[in-house]
């Protein structure tokens, strides 16, 4: 089911859905309701916490951490970003997020294409050998693979870090991208047909350019993965220079029982891991949301 | 759908040009994906079976050791630490996680800024684990926040990182992490009742309760059996948040915290001084990954049978 039809599904059933309110009794649910409401509280301080915070300094972060910051202190962000180690691990991670998220993509629409648009049994078997992946946790493999790219010298290596990236997310795009596929009309891919275009000329100008909507949500939901992915990077980067930003707020958490607490420039450094996400969320959130519960609804 | 059905489909997709065409980039365009896939994802998944079975060190070849890794796992204190707190995760935190994400998403279908306020609750899903571990730790550190807003009531400080608490703290974290991704998944479900039913229902004269009972319940059960393999599949990825919550100086956290994911890690390359005990921390995914399978196997039997209560 594509991530449009359900949108519109959901919107237009929600007027019938509303019960009349006249007939509720309110206080009824009002415990519930208001633990609704702290939650979102919650998770709004929560949030205002660790953004507002990288603006005060570590004094006042630990003896008045509800108040708001009196003076912006950006110094912190300055030096979580150069003494912190936070922005070379900036620096990497936007590179491994945007090379990993393009190259799945790039991968893995063609695959999903036929997978998606064909009906035979061996396109089932292969599809059913990607969603396969889906299940198998990382623990699983990483091992054989830490052999295999101590072999290839590839560990500690980005471009390394980057190709284990777009191999486990593949499993999820695949099988996202054909559901994708699968939806689009045929008419245009006959006529294509009939005009004598050939097939993969067909896939590119025409189908690509149609499944447009699904993979950017593909792009987005890799790139959020890639940005937070912890397991891997540590299991794979050795050296500070390496490092993304997940691994650089390991690191700077646990050297600051070394070093004393600078709890705004920690604040800062998680600002800067968390920023990105939460544009991104604000900005495409409803097509993240959708392509992320997508698989529940089958 | 028939064989029958099925059969003359496929037989008018072969014959048309079009299926023909598309037949002869199938293998071109499948090729990439299917390679890397195979030779970085299945074949290691293969591999790490075969290793479970030997003493490896990762980088010399692996010798041939029988079941020898599986029995030091029943004896292997960590394994079993390991172990217990994913099954903690899985049903502990499982079922909290469940009935409040349901309890959530009864509600706030009858509330007014729902769409507001369920994209706001997903949040926490879509950042990094470390970072909510920060935010986690500093919340309950001794002259954490917690403290602060308890000391202003007059309530002295609590230590809630104590040993004893620390997992439980850890539990309480997950559950408020993956809260609003569960309430999406189960929401999507529940709009997908036909709104007649209850309509109809309501005609009938039942109360919410059997209206709930009798048809937002049974008929949910689908997405709740999916939901509920997406959690048992979450659940042993959790790693992150415990590394960055509990582990300090470089040392991984101790072992009565360590999930499925940080065994490996920590038996392999983790902390200050690494084991690099690669055969037996395959033994432990290996059995992780039964766990999983048997799990998902009995989760899906069970709610496609309660299914057809209906």
């Amino acid at each position: 089911m594509s991530t449009a039809t359900s949108g519109t599904r959901a919107a237009t059933q929600d007027p019938p859905a509303t019960p009349p309110p006249a007939r509720r009794v309110p206080w009824a649910r009002l415990p519930g309701t208001t633990l609704i409401w702290l939650f979102v509280a919650f998770c709004a301080f929560a949030f205002l916490f660790m953004l507002l915070s990288s603006l005060k300094s570590s004094f006042n972060v630990l003896n008045h951490p509800f108040r708001l910051p009196t003076e912006l202190k950006f110094s912190n962000w300055s030096k979580a970003w150069h003494d912190g180690g936070f922005g070379p691990a900036f620096v990497n991670s936007v590179l491994v997020v945007a090379i990993a998220a393009t190259g799945t993509v790039l991968i893995a629409s063609p695959a999903a294409y036929v997978l998606g648009r064909n009906q035979g049994r061996v396109s089932g078997g292969v599809s059913l050998y990607f969603v396969l992946g889906l299940g198998i946790p990382m623990q699983i493999i990483v091992l054989p693979l830490y052999s295999i790219m101590a072999k290839l010298h590839l560990i500690d290596n980005l471009a390394g870090l980057i190709v284990l990236y777009i191999v486990v997310n593949l499993p999820f795009t695949v099988y996202l991208l054909m559901s994708f596929f699968a939806t689009l009309p045929g008419e245009l891919e006959e006529a294509a047909a009939l005009d004598g275009v050939g097939p993969a000329m067909t896939f590119w100008r025409i189908m690509l350019p149609l499944a447009k909507g699904g993979l950017v949500t593909a792009l987005i939901l890799v790139a959020i993965s890639c940005w937070n992915e912890t397991f891997l990077a540590l299991m794979f980067l050795q050296t500070n220079d390496n490092f993304t930003l997940p691994l650089a707020l390991v690191n700077f958490l646990t050297q600051q029982q070394f070093t004393g607490e600078d709890f705004g420039v920690m604040f800062a450094g998680v600002s800067i891991a968390v920023l990105p996400m939460l544009a991104l969320y604000a900005w495409l959130g409803r097509r993240i949301t959708e392509g992320l519960t997508l698989g529940a609804g089958k | 759908m028939t064989s029958a059905t099925l059969g003359a489909r496929r037989g008018r997709v072969q014959g048309s040009p079009l299926a023909r065409r598309r037949r002869r980039v199938f293998g071109p365009f499948l090729a990439p994906a299917l390679i890397l896939y195979t030779v970085l994802f299945m074949v290691p998944t293969v591999y790490s079976f075969y290793a479970s079975f030997t003493s490896w060190d990762g980088f010399s070849d692996p010798r041939w050791k029988g079941t020898f890794n599986y029995q030091h796992l029943t004896r292997d204190p960590a394994f079993k630490d390991a172990f217990f707190n994913t099954l903690k995760l899985l049903f502990g935190c499982g079922i909290f996680l469940f009935v409040l994400s349901f309890a959530f998403m009864l509600l706030l279908r009858e509330m007014k800024g729902r769409r507001f306020i369920q994209g706001f609750i997903f949040l926490p899903h879509i950042v990094s684990g470390v970072a909510l571990a920060a935010f986690w730790g500093f919340l309950l550190s001794h002259d954490g926040m917690a403290n602060k807003a308890l000391n202003s009531v007059g309530v002295g400080p609590v230590d809630w990182l104590k040993p004893e608490w620390q997992f439980k703290a850890i539990l309480v974290a997950i559950v408020w992490i993956n809260v609003g991704y569960y309430v999406t998944i189960l929401m999507a479900g529940v709009d997908r009742i036909p709104p007649y039913y209850y309509e109809e229902a309501k005609l009938a004269g039942t109360n919410a309760w059997q209206r709930f009972r009798h048809i937002t319940l049974p008929m949910s059960w689908d997405v709740i059996g999916t939901a509920a393999v997406l959690w048992t599949i979450g659940t042993v990825k959790i790693f992150e948040f415990i590394l960055a919550f509990s582990g300090s100086q470089g040392n991984l956290p101790t072992t009565n915290q360590w999930t499925s994911a940080l065994y490996v890690y920590g038996e392999t390359i983790g902390g200050t001084s690494p084991i690099y005990d690669f055969g037996r921390a395959c033994a432990g995914a290996v059995v992780t990954l039964f766990a999983v399978v048997l799990v998902v196997v009995v989760l899906r039997r069970a709610t496609s049978r309660d299914r057809l209560e209906l």
